[in-house]
């Protein structure tokens, strides 16, 4: 059991880690239109050499936010339909958290 | 769907005076009254030494019998402006060890003072390895309290 909870906690480091770039976030927007795109596409929109743009793929690939597929010499990549589940939860957990706080501090304050 | 942020950030505008906002912080006593995410679930402050570099802990009971702690330190403390605190949740819960910071500032506005509450994941190189790490002692502590009790 715990080591299936540290395993859960690397993936979500990870995910977090390759959210926490511009570039790999606006890979993610492009991909999220739901079309495989190939690293050479994905190279053109962005205006990356493609050393760059593997790279990034490398690291979304890693934090199993995306999946690529090969075709002769082209990667096609597409975007994991459950890969942001995880981070979206911690996120999710505590936006609630502080939301219901709020609620609770403002009627302390404003109710007394 | 569209990738998710690394930060949660609410903000909302009080009509008390900014002082008012960071005395509801500055104590025990105070933060156990609100500091929960429903009326519900109660907070027990296991400690609260509230000053830079001072640490806290925090017990969460859940009506179902839950219990889920938390800790932390106070990072920066700037009176009546802006506290910044760590938030780590101890295990067995799924988010143990992640460690996070929560920016709070309290700004004057119109009618009262803003309060915007920014809670930030940090997701540094090693940071996996580390909470592996923490993981594997937490587990061994259990394992040879286990030991003793047999």
């Amino acid at each position: 059991m715990y080591s299936q909870m540290a395993m859960l906690q690397t993936e979500l480091d990870r995910a977090f880690r390759a959210l926490g770039d511009a570039t790999r976030r606006a890979m993610l927007h492009e991909l999220a239109k739901g079309k495989a795109r190939s690293a050479g596409e994905l190279g053109r929109h962005f205006r990356s050499a493609q050393p760059t743009i593997s790279r990034h793929l490398k690291v979304l690939e890693g934090a199993k936010l995306v999946e690529r597929s090969v075709a002769g010499r082209v990667h096609w990549f597409r975007l994991r339909p459950d890969g942001l589940r995880d981070a979206t939860r911690w996120l999710t957990r505590h936006r609630a958290f502080w939301e219901g706080a709020m609620a609770q501090l403002e009627q302390l304050l404003e109710g007394s | 769907m569209t990738p998710a942020e690394t930060r949660v950030e609410i903000s909302r505008v009080l009509a008390v005076p900014r002082e008012r906002i960071f005395a509801a912080f500055a104590s025990a006593e105070r933060v156990a009254r609100w500091l929960t995410p429903s009326p519900e679930i109660s907070l027990k402050v296991l400690s609260y030494d509230f000053r830079e570099r001072g640490t806290y802990r925090f017990e969460y009971h859940v009506p179902d019998g839950q219990v889920m702690r938390v800790h932390g330190m106070f990072i920066e403390l700037v009176p009546p402006a802006r506290i910044v605190f760590s938030w780590i949740i101890e295990p067995p819960d799924e988010h143990a060890g992640v460690d996070s910071t929560v920016r709070v500032s309290i700004a004057a506005a119109p009618g009262g003072a803003s309060l915007t509450i920014e809670h930030e994941r940090l997701d540094r190189p090693g940071a996996a390895e580390r909470h592996a790490a923490g993981w594997a002692g937490a587990f061994d502590q259990l394992a040879s309290q286990e030991e003793n009790r047999s």
